[in-house]
């Protein structure tokens, strides 16, 4: 079967109710490992202050895309891209890009927790300390408020001294969210946030990533599909390098407009 | 989607309040630290330059000397520089045998030893003996060289060999067998290394067939970790070659051409320690420039030995990855 | 062994029997050649133990290596100089060893004439670990104690071209006169030009005595006869009287070139140790988990604040162990230093700054062992002792670091 016939035109899939500013847009976007192209042609806008999923099978480069966005892939050696990425109003792909100061303003989190062997404190403070000229105690208010938005606060608030390698694996990426928020960033990426976790941790993630949705943009990518429908406002599914469709989460679970999302969301494959 | 645990408001901080740092100050860091790194690893490479350089150039006052023809060099049997009296001889044999020599005498022990023993450690060897086995092996590579130098002419010789023969007080056999007590920890480790790094795969396959250990061992296992315990053993003659305060202590000082275990037998490293630390030696003489000579003859050996190793240790690495 | 014969008729039953056989004598013999390393290490140790044990005393630790009186030497300026030594060969080779490794392991550059230098330099520093070290002991002689007759050559009873840290008087014995029972006392006075080894006084000049006490020396001609007030005689010099120099050096005393000095055999031992400790580091920064790195990228930092925010946090404790021990390998080095420094046993001064040459315990104890006094194979021997004892603090400190860091990153 091509492919390539399934692929809606960019208008009819992702446009957005005109309500909401874009915090990513994304147009004829093609991405490389080498000779190898994981990602073909990809047109997707992402409004600001909602969660977008992106779903699809291993290897579909979902999370391509997601490091892309913050030149994460900046570090594999052969990783090379073109077309349009903007964030906000900035070229992401653009040689003149800071890619630090891109960073700051787009926060990640990664599939493993994976937080600094330091202590709690440290871990928060961290980023902000590389980024802003800031007193003791603005570092304390701030790293409880990073704190209390992930909802880590009450748990954490007697051991900030303590490491951070004492917590549970669910405590930890939330730290590690925290960690994210600390830097102010407009827009964060989640990585599979969850699947290192057991269910009750995977479900104050959820609650947790809906919550910061009403403040922050986020993209999340799942391999769970409940997940996606559960916390996310839209979703885009990936297939083999391409998006197949995208839209609102309801629309595309309940009534897709393509078989192979459908024959996807149903769990005839993935 | 009820149920939140995040806390009711938290008290808002607008981050945008703070003073960005400017991202161009910390590259501007950035890249005055690597300055400083790319400084430190030019070190490493000023430390081979200078060698190589310091060698050619210092040892061209050996070889450019009118005294001195350089095939003589390579081909007389006798080594006099250092003496007091008599006529002046430089033939490198004396004590590129004297190397060699000693090396063979370290080889000869410690091979074997230490391929038994990483065979024995690697195949056979129940926790136990394992525990005792592999930290007295660490201690013993710890020992430093100028104590084997004194077991060698304290026990060695005294007690070992001279009940054993005519050896002399100082004599090849027990700066050799010293050498290879030193070389001994080297060889177990490296190759036991190569023999772990024989995939498990190989190892099950043979036992499946109804082999016993012993061939699993000796028409497997080995056979497959061939060139890795080959790089051992070149690392270890470079070692053997490169040793100085044993031979200084346990082989004499007197350069000889003879294939007698019992005769001393000085070596080039002997003659360069001995030589520079002689009060008279200073810039400029001929014995001066004469440790440049011999230091480059032994640089050149123990280079070539080193890259050898290298091609051959990188050859297998791509084997198994 | 009569069974054997009975069992070859059998069929594969005696073949396997043989074989088992086979295999388990092998296993015997690999066992009791193996323990030849523990009855080597047995034999060196009781060796040792039995001829030291006998001359560790007090005295021993506390005095200094006097020629010819075995009973009197002892080994204390041998164990501060190994302690300096180790100290100068860590300061130079530790932020150098550690920089090369963090440049090699973490700023891979992406240009390829840089990647080129990256492998050059990963090359060269394996085979920097294959150099005898007697060869770096020549090219610390020649790169540091001469620096490569870029300086002039010190020589005796000259001074060096640069120095720093050094005061030079001149030193005179004011007039004796032995019928009269007059002694004399030196008395000394800057040298307005050190480079003369001697001066000649011809006129009056502000000395001071050995009390530090001021005053003007007198100068009577040869053919004036001399004062008698013994007072006066104590102040005077007949004209012509020649003084001779000598120095006082400062703790900062230095000078180029380093000369046969403890700070050219530290810097020549660091060249020695300097690619075990870059192997080492490379190891432990490489075993630092990938998803450190990644979660200071995403949060924006540059490569070198990851590096020194959390890549050396955690690479240190595997950094400090391989340090410890390449630099218990330096202290155990004597080739080297008897090629710097020379080998000698002991110094009238002692150390007082770092251009000063120094014992050192495996040179005091290569040089005690081929001494013509046998007596002092004992003393080597009580040396080898304290050696050895310092070695294996050392190796507990890096054993410690290992024990602690695992249990602390026991979380990973």
């Amino acid at each position: 079967m091509n492919v390539r016939t399934l692929t809606p035109m960019p208008e009819e899939i992702s446009s957005v109710p005109s309500t909401r500013e874009l915090a990513v847009t994304i147009r004829s976007f093609n991405a490389f490992y080498g000779d190898l192209q994981a990602l073909k042609d990809i047109n997707l806008e992402v409004p600001e202050r909602q969660v977008t999923a992106f779903i699809g099978p291993s290897g579909c480069g979902k999370s391509t895309l997601l490091k892309w966005i913050n030149r994460m892939n900046d570090m594999v050696l052969n990783a090379h891209a073109n077309g349009e990425l903007i964030l906000g109003k900035q070229d992401v792909l653009s040689r003149q890009t800071d890619v630090v100061d891109l960073r700051r303003r787009v926060g990640m989190v990664f599939q493993k927790p994976n937080p600094f062997p330091k202590s709690i404190f440290d871990n928060v403070a961290f980023g902000a300390k590389l980024h802003f000229k800031i007193s003791k105690s603005e570092l304390d208010q701030l790293v409880e408020w990073a704190l209390r938005k992930a909802a880590l606060w009450d748990e954490v608030k007697d051991r900030l001294k303590q490491s951070a390698l004492g917590l549970s694996g669910g405590q930890q990426q939330r730290l590690c969210i925290a960690r994210a928020i600390a830097v102010g960033p407009e827009v964060m990426l989640m990585d599979e946030p969850c699947s290192a976790l057991d269910p009750g941790s995977t479900t104050r993630i959820e609650d947790l990533i809906f919550e910061l949705a009403k403040q922050f943009t986020i993209i999340i990518v799942t391999h769970n599909l409940q997940q996606a429908a559960r916390c996310s406002d839209r979703t885009a599914f990936f297939y083999e390098g391409k998006i197949v469709e995208a839209g609102e989460t309801n629309q595309l679970f309940t009534r897709p407009a393509q078989k192979r999302t459908e024959d996807y969301v149903t769990g005839k494959f993935g | 989607m009820a149920g939140m645990n995040v806390e009711s408001n938290p008290q808002e901080l607008i981050l945008s309040e703070f003073r960005l740092r400017s991202p161009g100050a910390a590259r501007f860091h950035q890249s005055l630290v690597v300055t400083v790194l790319i400084g430190c690893a030019l070190i490493s490479i000023l430390t081979t330059i200078g060698t190589i350089v310091m060698l050619i150039y210092e040892s061209s006052g050996f070889f450019l000397n009118e005294q001195i023809e350089i095939g003589k060099f390579l081909t007389d049997t006798r080594w006099t520089i250092g003496q007091t009296q008599g006529e002046i001889r430089y033939g490198i044999w004396p004590l590129l045998s004297g190397t060699f020599r000693i090396t063979g005498i370290a080889l000869l022990f410690a091979l074997p030893t230490g391929l038994i023993t990483a065979i024995y450690l690697s195949e056979y060897a129940p926790k136990k003996v394992r525990a005792v086995l592999k930290p007295a092996l660490e201690v013993l590579a710890g020992i430093p060289t100028v104590v084997l130098g004194f077991f060698a002419v304290t026990f060695l010789t005294p007690y070992l060999l001279a009940p054993l023969g005519d050896f002399k007080p100082f004599n090849a056999a027990s700066a050799g067998i010293a050498v290879g007590i030193l070389c001994l920890p080297l060889v177990t480790s490296l190759a036991e290394d190569a023999l772990q790094a024989v995939p498990r795969s190989l190892r099950e396959g043979a036992y499946g067939l109804g082999s016993t250990r012993f061939e699993v061992t000796i028409k497997v296992v080995l056979p497959a970790a061939l060139s890795g315990i080959v790089s051992a053993f070149l690392l270890a003659l470079a070692r053997a070659v490169g040793e100085t305060m044993v031979v200084a202590l346990a082989a004499g000082s007197t350069p000889t051409f003879t294939l007698d275990p019992r005769e001393p037998s000085q070596t080039m490293t002997g003659f360069i320690v001995e030589t520079i630390n002689s009060e008279s030696v200073v810039p400029g003489t001929l014995s001066y420039y004469s440790i440049y000579a011999v230091a480059a003859v032994l640089f050149l050996i123990t280079m070539l030995i080193t890259i050898i190793g290298q091609i051959i240790r990188n050859r297998y690495r791509e084997v198994y990855q | 062994m009569s069974q054997i014969p009975d069992q070859l008729k059998h069929d594969s039953a005696g073949r396997n029997e043989r074989r088992s056989r086979k295999s388990n004598s092998f296993a015997v013999i690999c066992l009791l050649i193996s323990g030849l390393v523990i009855v080597i290490l047995v034999t060196l140790l009781t060796t040792i133990l039995t001829k030291g044990a006998g001359s560790l005393n007090w005295n021993f630790l506390t005095s200094v290596h006097v020629e010819n009186q075995p009973e009197l030497s002892g080994i204390w300026q041998a164990l501060v100089g190994s302690m300096v030594i180790c100290l100068i060969c860590g300061l130079f080779a530790l932020p150098v060893g550690i920089g090369t490794a963090i440049y090699l392991e973490e700023f891979k550059p992406k240009q390829r004439t840089m990647r080129r230098f990256q492998g050059l330099v990963q090359l060269n520093i394996n085979n920097l670990a294959g150099i005898p070290s007697i060869v770096y002991g020549i090219l610390g002689v020649t790169a540091f104690v001469y620096m490569f007759g870029l300086f002039d050559r010190i020589q005796v009873n000259q001074i060096p071209e640069y120095e720093m840290g050094a005061e030079y008087f001149y030193q005179v014995n004011t007039i004796s006169n032995r019928r009269q029972g007059i002694q004399g006392r030196f008395v000394s006075f800057p040298a307005k030009d050190p480079s003369q080894p001697t001066f000649e006084i011809n006129e009056p000049i502000e000395v001071t005595d050995g009390g530090g006490q001021s005053f003007m020396l007198n100068v009577i001609a040869d053919d004036l006869p001399m004062p008698t007030d013994p007072e006066l005689l104590e102040r005077t010099v007949r004209r012509g009287t020649v003084a001779s120099r000598f120095a006082r050096y400062q703790a900062s005393h230095f000078h180029l070139p380093l000369g046969k000095s403890i700070l050219a055999a530290g810097l020549t031992l660091a060249l020695v140790i300097l690619p075990i400790i870059i192997i080492a580091s490379q190891e432990a920064i490489r075993a630092v988990p990938n998803s450190l790195r990644e979660a200071a990228f995403g949060m924006g930092a540059t490569r070198w604040q990851v590096v020194r925010g959390t890549v050396l946090p955690s690479a240190l404790p595997g950094i400090m162990t391989g340090a410890i021990l390449s630099m218990s390998r330096a202290v155990g080095e004597a080739a080297p230093i008897i090629a710097v420094m020379g080998g000698i046993l002991g110094t009238t001064r002692g150390l007082s700054n770092l251009m000063d040459a120094s014992p050192v315990l495996p040179v005091t104890i290569y040089k005690w062992s081929s001494h013509q006094n046998v007596a002092y194979e004992n003393l080597a021997a009580g040396a080898i002792i304290v050696l050895l004892v310092f070695l294996l603090l050392m190796n507990s400190v890096a054993i410690w670091i290992r024990y602690h860091f695992e249990r602390k990153q026991g979380a990973f």
